[in-house]
């Protein structure tokens, strides 16, 4: 047998869905004197499924908390026969997982299943991105008075945001501090959880709605300063440039914002 | 290709549960090897950790993913993120394992073995030379634990290494434990591999811990090193000369100071093998 055919059929039995050995394999194999070829070639085949598995109970320690193991290896085992891992680094075998979790499960049961999970990897992306050149109090200090009208701001790289539905930060908070189950419940009205790094720790907050609006506003239609104020005037009238402060300071505070070159 | 190998000493794996106490208390370890995977990211407190070590301690980068043996193209772009962080870190040298870890399609994330064949040599060596032209120094490949073997084999696997360092001055990472765990498994003497290899070519040593399970061995770094290890590891010391050593520890984490007293221990034992060693070796 060529080599690159004896690997193809040694990656055949670890992807597998049993240990069971194809016998022209296993022919081209030798055990030892107290191990034989069966039980050498089963090593190898959990060792891959449960190291793959060990890095998912890491990175959605949360949903495992929330399904219990049995349910979670379950899922979890369907999930790396349907995408086996495709990058060199197993920091990214979750990457498809809430998607999956849509695919593979009833939509009842995904969709708060799918959430948490794009809630946990929301951290598992911050805590890596680049750390950019998020704005400080100092930045903003520097700032000329015929500067702030124009200011435009985007997101630090580390910054994920996530639409919830559900109560899915209750349970992620719940599963963290192992206070018991929280049962998954539709929100009365859905709202953004933002998840980023700032001083090497991981953050998350729940916006409000005005927040959450002002927040994109500004890093996604691009509104500067000046229009920040406009269109806060129409809840808060004089108020508005005060609470646009307020919010400014608060995201710059948090590290969540760079500065957008003028266009 | 070729550079004289030098000892950095006795070395821990760094792992991020120490990181906090390694910059806070400046442990006595001469190195350190980092995972290269762990940190072939573009921030965040790996990064923040490792960059801080750097300033401390030498570094040696531990590869998993190379795959070399692989039925694949090597990754160019894993390459690429390998060779920025050597330029970040300056690392003694760079090391991976001498195995396959990527099938045809997807990442195994496994120590796979190859056939110790002249078909498997050939691949390997032509891989080996890209590999060195790419990062533009010796590669250093590992010896990994095996639990079965080809049937196909013409060259044991001390004749399989010997031939492709020399074949393109790749270096050895001699793993003690790994030599252990596939003698036990595969019914040979551990001496004999470890005597037959090519003594100028070995730049480091792995010492780890693994499950013995009566009727085999499995290399899982989650224990303290054994006896026997440890006594293979002074033999191969007497018969070596002074090589950098590593204790590694990849699970079951004890507290810091019960890995460095494992680490005393190494010194201990390489001290009193080298001691017996002939004055005019």
């Amino acid at each position: 047998m060529r080599l690159i055919d004896w690997q193809l059929a040694f990656e055949a039995h670890l992807t597998a869905p049993t240990p069971l050995v194809d016998s022209h394999f296993a022919a081209t194999l030798l055990g030892g004197p107290t191990l034989d070829v069966h039980t050498g070639l089963a090593i190898y085949h959990n060792a891959y499924l449960s190291r793959l598995q060990d890095v998912l109970r890491h990175d959605f320690s949360a949903l495992r908390y929330w399904l219990g193991d049995d349910e979670f290896a379950a899922l979890t085992q369907a999930y790396v026969r349907r995408y086996p891992s495709d990058h060199y680094s197993l920091r990214w075998l979750g990457e498809r997982f809430p998607a999956f979790i849509l695919e593979h499960l009833v939509a009842e049961q995904s969709a708060p299943l799918a959430e948490l999970a794009r809630l946990e990897w929301a951290f598992t992306l911050a805590f890596d991105a680049p750390a950019g050149e998020p704005l400080t109090l100092d930045d903003m200090a520097q700032l000329r008075p015929q500067d702030w009208p124009d200011l435009q701001v985007t997101l630090a790289p580390t910054v994920q945001q996530i639409l919830c539905r559900f109560n899915s930060v209750a349970i992620w908070r719940a599963a963290r501090d192992a206070s018991g189950l929280a049962e998954s419940q539709a929100l009365s009205r859905a709202h953004i959880c933002l998840v980023w790094r700032h001083d090497q720790v991981c953050r998350y907050r729940s916006l409000e709605p005005s927040e959450a609006c002002a927040l994109a506003g500004m890093v996604g239609a691009g509104w500067n300063f000046s229009e920040l104020c406009t269109e806060l005037a129409v809840t808060y009238a004089e108020g508005a440039p005060l609470q646009a402060v307020t919010w400014l300071k608060q995201w710059v505070q948090d590290g969540m914002l760079e500065r957008r070159a003028p266009q | 290709m070729s550079s004289s190998p030098v000892s950095l000493g006795y070395g821990l794996g760094l792992r991020n549960e120490y990181y906090q106490q390694i910059l806070e208390q400046s442990p006595p370890v001469d190195w350190f090897e980092v995972i290269s995977e762990n940190y072939l990211v573009q921030g965040g407190k790996a990064l923040y950790y490792l960059d801080a070590i750097a300033e401390r301690y030498p570094l040696v980068m531990h590869g998993v993913s190379l795959s070399i043996g692989g039925p694949h193209a090597l990754d160019g772009d894993y390459l690429k993120h390998l060779q920025r962080l050597a330029e970040r870190i300056r690392p003694a040298w760079i090391s991976d394992h001498l195995c396959w870890s990527r099938g045809s399609a997807h990442q195994l994330h496994d120590l796979l073995p190859l056939p110790y064949t002249e078909e498997s040599l050939d691949h390997v060596a032509g891989r080996v030379r890209q590999v060195q032209d790419i990062l533009q120094r010796p590669l250093v490949l590992e010896n990994v634990s095996s639990y079965v073997r080809a049937r196909a084999d013409t060259l044991t696997e001390w004749q399989f290494l010997n031939a492709l360092t020399e074949l393109t001055g790749c270096q050895l990472l001699l793993d003690v434990n790994n030599v252990y765990v596939s003698s036990r498994n595969h019914g040979f003497d551990a001496w004999t591999f470890i005597r037959n290899l090519a003594p100028d070519s070995i730049r480091q040593l792995h010492l780890a811990g693994h499950m013995d399970y009566g009727d085999y061995v499995v290399d899982t770094h989650d224990h303290p090193v054994c006896d026997p290890v440890w006594a293979l590891y002074q033999q191969t010391l007497e018969h070596l000369g002074p090589v950098s050593t590593l204790l590694e520890r990849d699970d079951h984490f004890p507290p810091l100071p019960e890995l460095l007293a494992e680490l005393s221990k190494a010194r201990e034992l390489g001290a009193n093998a080298l001691a017996r060693r002939p004055l005019c070796a």
